[in-house]
């Protein structure tokens, strides 16, 4: 059972962290808390199904995810993001994003239905039973993907140009558009890429649940920030640790504990405790002090 | 002086504050207004008995919501094409709630005071329904519950009913399933943590004791949750051989995929929330199919009825039925049947409804409604059998399904 | 007209939420997204007062007010050891632990909420919907005075200059933390006193009715209001409050419209309707401005 749910744990912080990574991705560069990004985590699931059904082809539904999620995530950053952010206050953007995420979440009902769709995609994966651990076909998915992810995201950040001016104008951003660093490039990168990779999160969700409805991005949108906040906010590493970590801390209390402790707040509250004793997040990151 | 000075500037802070308030209402009077002439007009035609209606129909439950309008429509439809009651036109006036119960009390008001309706029909869940009934049992002015389980609503007073079962019977009943159909030894629990959840484990420990039937303590879990390999890995290891799980579509799709994932030996034994073609058995796919549910639709009836409204509202909406939108119809169908029979003032309506014998609706034949207005009929086993809930069984014993009253 | 006094009541209780968070959030710009976690332990300590201990509507004001404060100088006392975005992401936490405890434990009635709430008495008077819209624009009323009152008085001074520069405000040795404590206290006692009319407007209470989307819809009423303007609070909260009613003629696009108006009040008026520099207050300064000059 300790191995078993520690399978479980794993892959439900696999599934945290790709959403996690694309607000951290936003935050770091913007300090915006992006609601709305959990709106790309659906309209990269209804995109999916779309792809999905005309083509029967999981790759194309996931290329229709992430084309149509990054370029909503850049169209928001230039026409409403980077208007509206200023700097200390970060009550304007957060309402703004919240309006945004509603827009879609309502647009969803209204063009797809409020019913739910099926995403029956046949997966590369079997299932593995090792000893008495079973990892199944969308387990193992959604485990590849993230790993898969996890290194294109470490190359992008550390081996191009604009994955570091991504890092640098996360650490400073004055300092280093006064370097000459192409803030509107990195910043269209930073939408983009973490639109892109809800997206990615929002498919692998419908397939794994067969299932795709206009309020699935609720949970995620506020979960999300705490998981963010945990592992340091604008520092990717530490929302890949955060995600594993609430991960497992929700398939541990599922497993042994059970019944009492509603999962939604047990995120919250591990970010409460964990404020209480360390104000500046369990995970720093360099561009996060004021 | 200084302190006249200082009250002047107040005064004149509080006459801006009174002037702006004013105006706002003025203007939320005349747009209200306005809004709701066209419904004025609509009562000059001809002669038409007004039935209300609330549903959450946008919002995060817009699909229970739509389904429950949906079909309430298709019966006012159906009834007006065919002639009216009496010659008379039937009109719903439809109210959306967004499941809020600030919103339904506003409702039940507007339903009660100015749109002059003779009975409602509650499409919503038991948050909302709960708030309006008090309104509408002190207007006098009969409302009837769809699909809303909390034990307090028929409790409001004698003007409001209940049409699904009260939790209490079909959790009962699902443990008589249990142990007489299923032949379990060892019962696991994995329900909702809302009043639907808590009733219906409430009447299934309370009949399993009787039935000396072991019962593991329940786990629960909250709406919208979607992760459940944890505790199934847990419900796995304890040795369970079947598995109640009072829980609605979204959450109980995935329960059951999972259990499949996982590989367990186990029987799952749902409830009348997975009683859905789109929502559930679409979803689940193949896995569903073995799985067993107490509800009070059984598709596979012979009765014109429960036929007319399943091809009617697949032809009229693209889509199969579910249970929200038959226990509504029905909800609604009991309210026409009482204007029919009994005439069509309020006080005509509520007789006439808690006089229903032996009705023979969707959901199944409705015996009649006890003291406090509860529905007493009997309970539908359902089985899915290659993707189609299929007939089971039917629990009519009357120590089952009679509803505590207190 | 009983559904006209139940609108007010609602736009009533609307409003005084509005006007207890702008309290923490307009004056000292203290973001709480969590507002509806005040809200709902005044409700449910007012709730639980009544039905298991026979204290009475005018008794349950004073508990509810008490028990919200506890807990929002509680949440104070954290709120200055934190930078603003943590803040508000703790303030988002509070408000799901808190709908967690009431959904979970029995006491607070679980799942099944807490029903049988009964209505105030006063001279054997049992309230009505006309007495409750008197009762809550009576209150109302008051907390726009005390709103006033903490703005002139030299609290407000303070608790806004913090809002615009903390370091200054240390610098000249007003003890910011003193205040950004005590307006937490203010503003969720002031929730707690909705919460407690609300409790016994509704009869029966449920978590869910203090969900974060109920925080968000404060929230948006500040700010769209207007953060820091009493009027612009008071505005925010009759407009929003008061939507869902007037907006029913287009049902199936209610939250759309909200959403939208969000969205475009943020980019075109981020300082809402009657904040300092929206467009509405410079209108009026300039209309105020001629006048002078004619007269």
């Amino acid at each position: 059972m300790f191995l078993q749910q520690l399978v479980n744990g794993i892959t439900i912080g696999s599934l945290y962290s790709l959403v996690a990574l694309g607000l951290t991705m936003v935050y770091g560069i913007m300090r915006v808390l992006d609601i709305a990004n959990a709106g790309a985590y659906v309209l990269g699931a209804y995109l999916g199904v779309w792809g999905y059904t005309h083509t029967h082809s999981l790759p194309v539904a996931l290329l229709a995810g992430v084309i149509g999620a990054a370029l909503v995530g850049y169209l928001f950053q230039r026409l409403i993001y980077t208007p509206v952010n200023r700097p200390d206050d970060p009550i304007v953007p957060l309402i703004a994003s919240i309006g945004l995420f509603i827009v879609m979440e309502d647009l969803f009902r209204l063009i797809a239905g409020p019913w739910t769709l099926t995403f029956p995609a046949r997966l590369p994966f079997q299932r593995l039973a090792l000893g008495g651990v079973i990892v199944t076909g969308s387990q193992l998915t959604i485990l590849a993907t993230a790993a898969v992810l996890f290194l294109l995201l470490w190359l992008v950040l550390n081996k191009t140009k604009i994955g570091l001016g991504w890092q640098a104008t996360a650490q400073d951003t004055e300092t280093s558009m006064a370097m000459g660093i192409n803030t509107r490039a990195v910043l269209a990168f930073a939408f983009g890429m973490g639109y892109a990779f809800s997206a990615i999160a929002g498919i692998l969700v419908a397939v794994h649940h067969n299932a795709v409805f206009p309020t699935m991005g609720d949970i995620p949108s506020y979960k999300m920030l705490a998981i963010v906040v945990l592992g340091g906010l604008g520092n990717p590493l530490g929302a890949i640790l955060a995600s594993m970590l609430i991960g497992l801390l929700e398939a541990f209390v599922g497993g042994y504990v059970g019944s009492s402790i509603p999962t939604d707040a047990l995120a919250f509250m591990a970010l409460i405790v964990i404020l209480l004793v360390r104000p500046q997040g369990l995970f720093t990151s360099g561009g996060a002090a004021k | 002086m200084l302190l006249k000075k200082r009250f002047k500037r107040g005064w004149q802070k509080v006459k801006k504050l009174v002037l702006v308030v004013a105006t706002l209402f003025v203007m939320a009077l005349l747009i209200t207004g306005c809004a709701s002439k066209g419904g004025n007009q609509a009562q000059t035609q001809a002669k038409t008995i007004k039935i209300g209606f609330f549903a959450p129909e946008t919002g995060s439950e817009a699909a229970d919501g739509t389904s429950a309008y949906n079909s309430a429509k298709l019966l006012i439809d159906q009834v007006n094409s065919s002639g009216g009651i009496n010659g008379a036109q039937l009109e719903l006036v439809n109210y959306d709630d967004q499941l809020d119960t600030k919103q339904a009390v506003s409702i039940a008001q507007k339903l009660t005071t100015k749109d002059g309706v003779v009975a409602v029909v509650s499409g919503s869940y038991s948050g909302p329904t709960r708030a309006a009934a008090p309104i509408f049992q002190q207007a006098k002015i009969p409302m009837i519950a769809g699909y809303a389980v909390h034990p307090d609503i028929p409790r409001t007073g004698d003007y409001i009913f209940q049409q699904s079962f009260s939790g209490v019977v079909e959790g009962a009943a699902a443990a008589q399933v249990a142990k007489d159909k299923l032949n379990a030894k060892n019962v696991a629990i994995l329900a909702i943590n809302n009043d639907f959840g808590k009733t219906l484990v409430q009447g299934f420990q309370q009949q399993a004791a009787k039935l000396g039937l072991k019962v593991q303590d329940p786990n629960w879990f909250n709406f919208g949750d979607t992760e459940f390999t944890p505790v199934l890995t847990k419900i796995k290891d304890s040795g369970a051989d079947v598995v109640f799980v009072p829980a609605y579509a979204a959450e109980g799709s995935q329960i059951i995929r999972r259990i499949h994932d996982l590989g367990l030996k186990i029987q799952p034994l749902g409830t009348e929330g997975l009683d859905s073609t789109t929502q559930f058995l679409e979803v689940a796919g193949q896995y569903a199919d073995g799985l067993v549910i107490v509800t009070n639709l059984n598709r596979d009836s012979d009765q014109q009825v429960v036929k007319d409204y399943v091809k009617a509202y697949k032809d009229k909406y693209g889509h199969d039925p579910d249970m929200v939108g038959a226990s509504t119809y029905d909800g609604l169908y009991v309210v026409i049947n009482a204007i029919k029979k009994n005439g069509a003032t309020p006080d005509q309506i509520r007789n006439g409804i808690a006089a229903t014998k032996n009705f023979q609706a969707v959901t199944g034949v409705i015996q009649g409604y006890d003291a406090i207005n509860q529905v007493i009929k009997p309970v539908q086993v359902q089985q899915v059998k290659n993707g189609v809930f299929k007939y089971f069984a039917e629990i009519t014993d009357p120590a089952i399904i009679t509803p505590p009253t207190k | 007209m009983n559904y006209w006094m139940v609108l007010l009541t609602t736009v009533g209780i609307w409003v005084l939420l509005a006007l207890s968070l702008n309290i923490i959030t307009g004056e000292t710009g203290q973001p709480n997204i969590g507002h509806a976690a005040f809200f709902g332990i005044g409700a449910y300590a007012a709730a639980v007062a009544g039905t298991r201990y026979g204290v009475s509507f005018w008794g349950a004001l004073v508990i509810a007010m008490l028990a919200s404060a506890a807990i929002g100088g509680l949440l104070g006392l954290v709120s200055i050891r934190l930078r603003n975005d943590f803040l508000a992401i703790t303030t988002i936490g509070l408000n799901f632990v808190v709908v967690a405890v009431f959904q979970t434990v029995p006491y607070f009635g679980g799942a099944m909420g807490i029903g049988g709430i009964k209505p105030p008495q006063l001279g054997g008077l049992s309230f009505g919907p006309l007495e409750f819209a008197i009762v809550s624009w009576v209150l109302v009323g008051l907390v726009v005075l005390l709103s006033y009152h903490l703005q002139r008085a030299w609290f407000g001074y303070a608790l806004r200059a913090i809002r615009d520069d903390e370091a200054a405000v240390e610098a000249m040795g007003i003890n910011v933390r003193r205040y950004k404590v005590l307006a937490f206290i203010i503003g969720a006692a002031l929730a707690g006193l909705a919460g407690c009319v609300y409790a016994h407007f509704m009869t029966f209470i449920s978590s869910t009715d203090f969900s974060f989307n109920v925080s968000v819809t404060i929230l948006s009423m500040v700010v769209l209001g207007g953060r820091g303007s009493v009027l612009g609070v008071l505005l925010g909260g009759v407009l929003l409050g008061i939507a869902p009613e007037v907006f029913r003629f287009i049902s199936n696009f209610r939250l759309l419209v909200f959403g939208g108006i969000l969205v475009l009040v943020m980019r075109f008026s981020p300082s809402g309707l009657l904040g300092q520099g929206s467009w509405l207050r410079e209108r009026f300064a300039r209309l105020r401005g001629a006048d002078l000059h004619g007269g």
